[in-house]
């Protein structure tokens, strides 16, 4: 234990400092950074899951996102029931759309897996834009707040804590795969799959279960985010730009390392947050603008640091050991 | 009751009318998805950000129209060549660099690209959704039973006649058969002397060319507003897909296939619904037939 540690200091910094922020700031737009810095760190976590380590790259994960936070929000003001069992259904339900995107992937390398999640996402967008009777269509759904931990109510600090939670589990579930025998094994997939295979690892079954972990945790942060924003809408929960960020902040942190999209999470909202406070006077200019400057850094990233920002800290330790 | 008895003239009519709006869509679709196909099947990138050049071109249309009241269908042999370049210029900046590198690089670049085009739009020109509005949107032709209206024809033609140009221009010129040979065998073709990095450039630029024509032509018919490209890009994945990425012909008939999915849907359905037929059609061709419906099976688990 004490060995995994120390080689996770700056998972320990990461994860400690914003343990120890809420008892030390009482600021409510810095803590709400916080809980979205966390957040959008879990769900690029739970995004590398299937993109980073097991290579199933999608841009359709914001179907999982979506049906998270419409089970969480549906079940709240449908069936007046609590936000949790909202969480659970979501995550059975996104198990299942799992296994079924993750069967895709059997079939489908690259790009052509990379579409078919776009147009799953579509789908469910189209369908639950439609259905109006049960989903309120275009319109979305404002989720009530009340206050307590059975309905998600939480203030500042209770939401830093509930968002680090996930993140942490997140955390923990790609330190597995890069410990594990697993995950060396989704690592012999990700790197040569027909060598995997030769070798005798469940090429199959992997991927398609890597596919459905990675859906599991993505919904539970769905449903999270719906009670903690309270209002969902379908063109914001199954967008493609929604994908696209989780992809996003895993690629500038680092794909397929496991403090990675904590990084990149932490660079893009940050960014986001200082610019939304720039361009405050400027109405649809703040949206435009921020998103020309994540879209350059995401071409710039891929071409020039594909690795991201784990890599670079890697590389520099490297080299210094090598100096001394 | 007999099914032929079922049958009377005005269903007749229906179905003329049905197939007229299919051919007319399609022939619209296959210029938008031809440029795709082209890029993919030659440079074996999937461009995520073809819908903003047609967006782009939409926006060339309005404007042409709202300052110097220019009609679109001539508006579009100026947008041909502006976008040819703006092609070569955006190959240069974004896809040379990445053109040898992994899907997921490429993928992720062009992901990129339209998210910065989509926002450049944006910031630009606003949200706002605005129309072109010609005299011919309004007039109404008839033949038989069956009416369509004078924009629709003309930009299915243009569309058509582009379309079969640039597969007569890929089947019979030099420039064409180097291309295709760049597109069957890389090394091959630079071991006969092709410079594929000259093929690519012009492979990214009449691809662009192809797709910012489409929009100045699909102008008149749908509202233009920074994220328009997207319903149009998605419609002309599952075009190529049908059709088997980087087959033009094929991307014809996967566009007529499309839009008569499309128009029976609306016509059955409801207009609401329609876009979620050809989603269903598209997962189904990637469960089913991922190479497209006349393509070689295998293409798909090649990763080219």
């Amino acid at each position: 234990m004490g060995a995994l540690l120390r080689s996770r200091r700056g998972a320990v910094v990461f994860f400690g400092l914003a343990a120890l922020t809420p008892i030390v700031v009482r600021d409510a737009y810095f803590l709400d950074s916080l809980v979205l810095i966390l957040l959008w760190g879990a769900l690029s976590a739970a995004w590398n899951v299937a993109g980073g380590y097991a290579g199933q790259v999608s841009i359709g994960h914001a179907s999982f996102f979506g049906i998270g936070a419409y089970s969480a929000a549906l079940m709240v003001t449908r069936f007046g029931r609590g936000p949790w069992l909202g969480l659970l259904v979501g995550v059975v339900l996104s198990i299942g759309a799992g296994l079924i995107i993750g069967f895709l992937s059997n079939r489908l390398k690259g790009p052509y897996f990379a579409l078919s999640t776009i147009a799953f996402s579509q789908v469910l967008l189209i369908g639950v834009s439609r259905w109006r009777g049960f989903t309120a269509g275009g319109e979305g759904i404002p989720v009530p707040f009340r206050p307590g931990f059975a309905t998600l109510g939480l203030g500042h600090a209770g939401w830093v804590y509930m968002a680090l939670s996930v993140a942490l589990v997140c955390y923990a579930v790609e330190v597995y795969l890069e410990r594990s025998r697993v995950g060396y094994q989704l690592a012999g997939v990700r790197e040569d799959e027909d060598a995997a295979e030769a070798l005798g690892i469940p090429t199959r079954k992997l991927k398609v279960g890597a596919v459905a972990l990675s859906a599991a945790l993505t919904s539970v942060c769905g449903s999270l985010w719906a009670q903690y924003v309270g209002f969902v809408d379908p063109t914001y929960v199954f967008s493609v730009d929604l994908s696209v960020r989780f992809a996003l902040n895993a690629i500038i942190g680092g794909m397929g390392t496991a403090l990675g999209p904590f990084l990149g999470s932490l660079l893009i909202t940050s960014l986001e947050t200082y610019l939304r406070a720039t361009f405050a006077g400027v109405k649809a200019g703040f949206t435009g603008i921020y998103l020309i400057i994540y879209g350059t850094a995401l071409i710039l990233v891929v071409r020039f640091v594909p690795d991201g920002l784990a890599g670079i800290a890697s590389r520099i330790r490297w080299m210094r050991r090598a100096h001394a | 009751m007999d099914p032929a008895a079922r049958l009377g003239p005005a269903q007749i009519s229906v179905l003329a009318q049905l197939v007229v709006s299919t051919v007319l869509l399609g022939g619209i679709y296959a210029l938008i998805s031809v440029g795709l196909t082209l890029i993919f099947g030659i440079m074996r990138v999937v461009n995520f950000a073809h819908g903003e050049f047609l967006m782009l071109g939409m926006y060339l249309a309005f404007w042409a129209f709202l300052v110097f009241t220019a009609d679109p269908y001539f508006v579009v042999f100026v947008a041909i060549p502006l976008f040819f370049v703006v092609g070569l210029v955006v190959y240069a900046l974004v896809m040379r660099g990445v053109i040898h590198a992994s899907h997921n690089v490429q993928i992720f670049t062009t992901v990129g690209l339209s998210t910065v085009l989509q926002n450049v739009a944006l910031v630009a020109w606003s949200g706002d959704f605005r129309f072109v509005r010609p005299w011919h949107l309004s007039t109404v032709l008839r033949a038989g039973a069956t009416t369509f209206n004078l924009s629709q024809v003309v930009a299915s033609l243009i569309a058509a006649a582009l379309t079969l140009a640039l597969v007569a221009f890929m089947k019979w010129t030099h420039a064409g058969r180097v291309m295709r040979a760049t597109a069957q065998d890389r090394d091959a073709a630079t071991l006969m002397g092709i410079d594929t990095d000259r093929v690519y450039r012009l492979t990214f630029a009449i691809g662009i060319a192809a797709v910012g024509a489409a929009g100045v032509l699909v102008a008149p018919l749908y509202a233009v507003y920074p994220t328009a490209g997207l319903q149009f890009v998605l419609l002309s994945y599952v075009v190529v897909v049908l059709g088997g990425l980087g087959d033009m012909l094929g991307a014809l008939i996967g566009s007529l296939i499309v839009a008569a999915v499309e128009v029976a849907g609306s016509y059955f359905f409801g207009v609401a619904w329609k876009e979620i037929f050809y989603f269903i059609l598209f997962i189904l061709v990637l469960v089913f037939r991922p190479a497209g419906l006349f393509g070689q099976r295998g293409a798909e688990t090649l990763g080219v």
